[in-house]
């Protein structure tokens, strides 16, 4: 076989001669593609795995880790979650809209393709320089799509977060995230059971969207790429969607399914070497009975990535039943081949097998590589000269940065109520909804901090890990699980590969301490136009649980007069990188100190001691620090027309970044209380004002509270258009 | 005496669910769900009309849904005096079938609209006798096409008859503008000239439970059966 054309395939020479050294023949042209589908980076984590393994994946409440469609957490009383995040990142940057749209469609399938129905959504998008057009047209398309589809299909988007840095300008990030509610004792899985039991496909014709997709998201863009690549982004279809989700779901709950797996990358290619390698199977396929929607080669049907399309196993005498569910929602029902005990993958067109691979060469000697990575050096100490600030300059600059504003340019594109179950709405520090018929309550958050992870990848990702904690401890909620989407650039490069490995490593450490497993995931590599690789942005999904809607905390103030109380410990001027960065005294991310240690018996102290105050009902509401601070937190809290009147010492701790930080506010008359619990657990606290209304005064400088209130909620609005 | 209701499902609702859910919980008959290939309507008191996207909305919104099999009895449902409620898409589905006047056309900033908006009330009707004048109703919108566009004799129409239930208003906190999306005369929803239908966009069946963030769309559901 000729070198090009493997290489076209985006298999290395090393690679192929592994396959020819096991089949002993020339490969057929779809064989071909085939293994570029299944041995690229997005489907076979060549580069990752290594490094994935170590991470947590069980606990006592796990009951599927990664390596299925979804990982799925226990609720008890037969209730499960289902969860993942994914990316879309290379076909967001070629078409936003569609391929924005199809990220959401994709993950969703993931979720019902297990019988949970998706019951919310979450993004995290990142943009470079918004004063481009460019990034503004990507913006425009990438929001436009997540709302299309998730706003059509009817599942609430409720939270995430959106993200500028000059690092994404040629390569943006989308990634979402499904949750699903599932019944445990109805979960569905890729293994197939029944030799002879009959494959079917269910959904949309196939058409010519997406061949190579799994590929191209494998590949390095160069910047004239985009025009050539736009054919191989799906098309995404919302309504058929939902047919396919009540099709499935009913036939689901029918009992008419044996198996499931939809046809995500690499098309009905994956789907069904997933799940011959799964049921250690074998799969014999006529690809002559594939409904098509234009008249395409064997090739094209094997490698097509057309959306909403599921590929299921049935036993023989359910066909009848399956089909008229099916009519009813009008959705394309074939049967297309069955179950074999040859463990091979077998696909046929016009009575002649045109491939015919055992499926352990395809999944079980997939690559899997070590690459080299470089640890980064040790930073120096550096004591920043930051006399020019002062609070007014220093709450400018917040202001100016487009990362801190409200985004409900964003989120209000997103339908965040349907389903009527929405109990945190987005704009708030974490997601929040109830579970249909149950008290029981869901939270969710998206987060990344790539600064910190460029500084220091492991710490950075612990921070990560931690900020996530936090915004679900804050509303009253037990983080349970996580699903991570690690985004980098070319693992290529030794540096880079060191982000990879040393990110992986602390949120190994982190999610250990803190008894979260991660229970899915998504790798996108590559992430880099020619030479410009994006910042390490391995992005989390985490799930809280409260057995009770009616314990949720507020994000926001609630009463005047209340009392605002500070926990946590401020990471002071000099390492607080994010408020370094805002205030522009550091510009480069040479200059930075390294980040200071995590302090987990501190954080871990700090969230045992908010559980206990909750529980005696003696918070009115609370929010966790992050960026921006005590300051940006304080005005996240508003509504109402309420504002605040705080004093802290040093003025640099308003903006500061924070460990274990939280603001509370509690009613006038549990002050004792509140500290007569902190004093006896030596929990550090300090109260720092009181919740005003219309005003907003820090340390005696009093701000115009109708401006800094229309800057926050306006600014990012006027910035954009 | 007993209130029977039904909701009308098409393929593509999505808040067909919500909607059953508000009834039963609200009201204490019967609840039905209808498919939208039936022929008939059970005899029911009041219909609801669900938001989502019927069809996928490819063509005009609800202009696919106004052509199902279901409408011909609820048209005849409706000229008995049953009550029809259209939420959303199913406010766009009514005035496709030309129970209601006007149309809901793209919201005037192009762009899908998810959020809480404030309504009040305008003319009196069985849907909004239990709100009183000048109160201020918190309940969200989700929709890219609620633009509410009539030509000047309609909307005189409307006026003369006072058939204009609900109108879009400012809210306490403030930094909310009044007119969310560009309808005529701040037009949130109307009725017909016999007052036995109501299509609105903001949506009451996700504002009355007491984890919602307001419990104002009970007050619709509650005026109708008192």
């Amino acid at each position: 076989m000729n070198e090009d054309l493997i290489k076209q395939h985006g298999l290395t020479i090393d690679e192929f001669k592994i396959i020819h050294k096991y089949l002993k023949r020339d490969l057929s042209i779809e064989e071909l593609g085939i293994f570029s589908a299944m041995w690229n980076e997005h489907c076979c984590y060549k580069t990752s795995k290594k490094w994935l393994k170590k991470l947590p994946t069980e606990n006592n409440i796990v009951i599927q880790g990664p390596g299925e469609n979804a990982g799925i957490i226990d609720l008890k009383d037969n209730d499960g979650i289902a969860f993942k995040i994914e990316s879309h990142n290379h076909p967001s940057y070629i078409e936003p809209f569609n391929g924005s749209a199809t990220g959401v469609g994709g993950i969703l399938r993931d979720i019902f393709t297990m019988g949970a129905r998706p019951i919310a959504t979450l993004d995290s998008i990142r943009f470079g320089d918004i004063t481009t057009d460019k990034t503004k047209y990507l913006l425009n398309g990438v929001v436009h799509g997540i709302g299309h589809y998730g706003n059509c299909i009817g599942i609430p988007n409720i939270g995430g977060e959106c993200e500028f840095d000059s690092s994404y300008d040629y390569n943006n990030l989308v990634n979402a995230m499904a949750i699903g509610h599932v019944k445990n004792d109805r979960i569905f899985y890729s293994k197939p059971k029944t030799i002879g039991g009959l494959i079917v496909y269910i959904g949309s014709k196939t058409g010519k969207d997406g061949i190579h997709g799994a590929s191209m998201a494998s590949d390095v863009f160069s910047e004239d790429d985009e025009d050539e690549k736009r054919p191989s982004v799906q098309v995404g279809d919302p309504f058929m969607e939902k047919l396919l989700m009540e099709g499935c779901l009913e036939l689901m709950s029918s009992g008419l399914i044996e198996s499931m797996q939809d046809m995500g990358a690499a098309g009905i290619t994956s789907s069904s070497v997933e799940m011959a390698s799964k049921g250690e199977v074998g799969v014999l396929i006529n690809l002559d009975k594939i409904p098509l929607r234009e008249p395409l080669s064997p090739y094209e049907i094997l490698l097509s990535e057309s959306q909403e399309r599921m590929l299921a196993v049935i036993e023989p005498e359910n066909n009848e039943k399956v089909k008229s569910i099916l009519k009813r929602w009008q959705i394309d029902y074939e049967v297309i081949g069955e179950i074999t005990d040859t463990k091979r993958v077998v696909f046929s067109s016009n009575n002649k097998n045109v491939v015919d691979l055992p499926v352990n060469i395809i999944v079980d000697d997939a690559p899997e590589y070590d690459r080299e990575f470089y640890i980064p050096k040790k930073r120096k100490i550096n004591d920043f000269e930051l006399s020019n600030l002062n609070i007014e300059n220093m709450v400018e600059n917040l202001f100016q940065n487009l990362n801190y504003l409200e985004k409900s340019w964003v989120f209000n594109q997103y339908d965040s109520t349907v389903m009527g179950d929405t109990i945190n709405e987005p704009g708030q520090s974490s997601g929040i909804v109830k579970l249909h018929d149950s008290d029981k309550v869901i939270g969710a958050t998206t987060d990344c901090n790539p600064l910190y992870i460029r500084i220091n990848p492991e710490k950075g990702m612990e921070y990560t890990v931690l900020e996530s904690y936090r915004n679900l401890v804050c509303s009253n909620l037990k983080p349970l699980a996580i699903t991570n989407n690690l985004n980098f650039a070319s693992p290529l490069d030794p540096n880079i590969m060191g982000e990879i490995v040393l990110s992986i490593n602390g949120l190994r450490k982190s999610a250990s301490q803190l008894d979260t497993p991660i229970v899915s995931g998504n790798v996108s590599l590559y992430n880099q136009t020619n030479d410009r690789p994006i910042k390490p942005t391995p992005v989390i999904g985490m799930v809280g649980f409260n057995d009770n809607y009616e314990n949720i905390i507020s994000n926001k103030f609630q009463n005047e007069s209340d009392l605002i109380i500070l926990i946590g410990n401020s990471m002071s001027k000099n390492n607080s990188p994010y408020f370094l960065q805002d205030q522009h005294i550091v510009k480069k991310v040479t200059q930075f100190n390294e980040l200071i240690d995590i302090n987990y018996d501190l954080e871990k102290k700090n969230i045992k001691i908010l559980y206990n105050v909750f529980d005696h009902n003696l918070v009115t509401s609370c929010n966790d620090i992050s960026r921006g601070g005590v300051f940006l937190t304080l005005i996240k809290m508003l509504q109402n027309n309420y504002g605040f009147n705080i004093n802290i010492k040093d003025k640099f701790d308003i903006f500061c970044e924070y460990q274990a930080g939280y603001i509370l506010t509690i009613n006038k008359n549990d002050y004792g209380s509140i500290k007569n619990i902190f004093e006896k657990n030596q929990i550090e606290y300090q109260n720092i004002g009181e919740v005003s209304k219309e005003s907003i005064e820090i340390n005696s400088k009093k701000f115009d509270y109708f401006k800094i209130l229309n800057d926050y909620l306006n600014n990012f609005e006027k910035i954009i258009n | 005496m007993s209130f029977k209701s039904a909701v009308i499902t098409f393929p593509g609702s999505n808040c067909d669910r919500d909607a059953l859910v508000y009834l039963k919980t609200l009201t204490s008959g019967e609840v039905l769900n209808i498919w939208h290939e039936e022929n008939s309507l059970p005899n029911v008191d009041l219909v609801i009309v669900p938001g989502g996207f019927s069809f996928g909305d490819y063509l005009r919104s609800g202009a696919m849904a106004s052509k199902s099999k279901i409408i011909n009895d609820l048209i005849n449902h409706s000229k008995k005096g049953g009550y029809i409620l259209g939420i959303c898409n199913g406010f766009q589905i009514l005035s496709e079938i030309g129970l209601l006047k006007g149309a809901l056309i793209q919201n005037n900033r192009l762009k899908f609209l998810g959020k809480n908006c404030f309504i009040k009330k305008k003319y009196q009707s069985d849907f909004n006798c239990l709100i009183n004048k000048d109160q201020v109703l918190k309940i969200p919108v989700a929709h890219n096409e609620g633009n509410f566009y009539c030509d000047d004799s309609d909307l005189k129409y409307l006026h003369d008859n006072e058939l204009i239930a609900f109108e879009y208003c400012e809210g306490k906190f403030s930094n909310s503008i009044a007119n969310i999306n560009g309808s005529i005369d701040n037009i949130a929803g109307i009725t017909n000239k016999d007052k036995n239908i109501l299509g609105m966009m903001p949506h009451p069946e996700r504002a009355f439970q007491n984890f919602h963030s307001s419990q104002d769309g009970k007050l619709i559901l509650e005026s109708l059966l008192s």
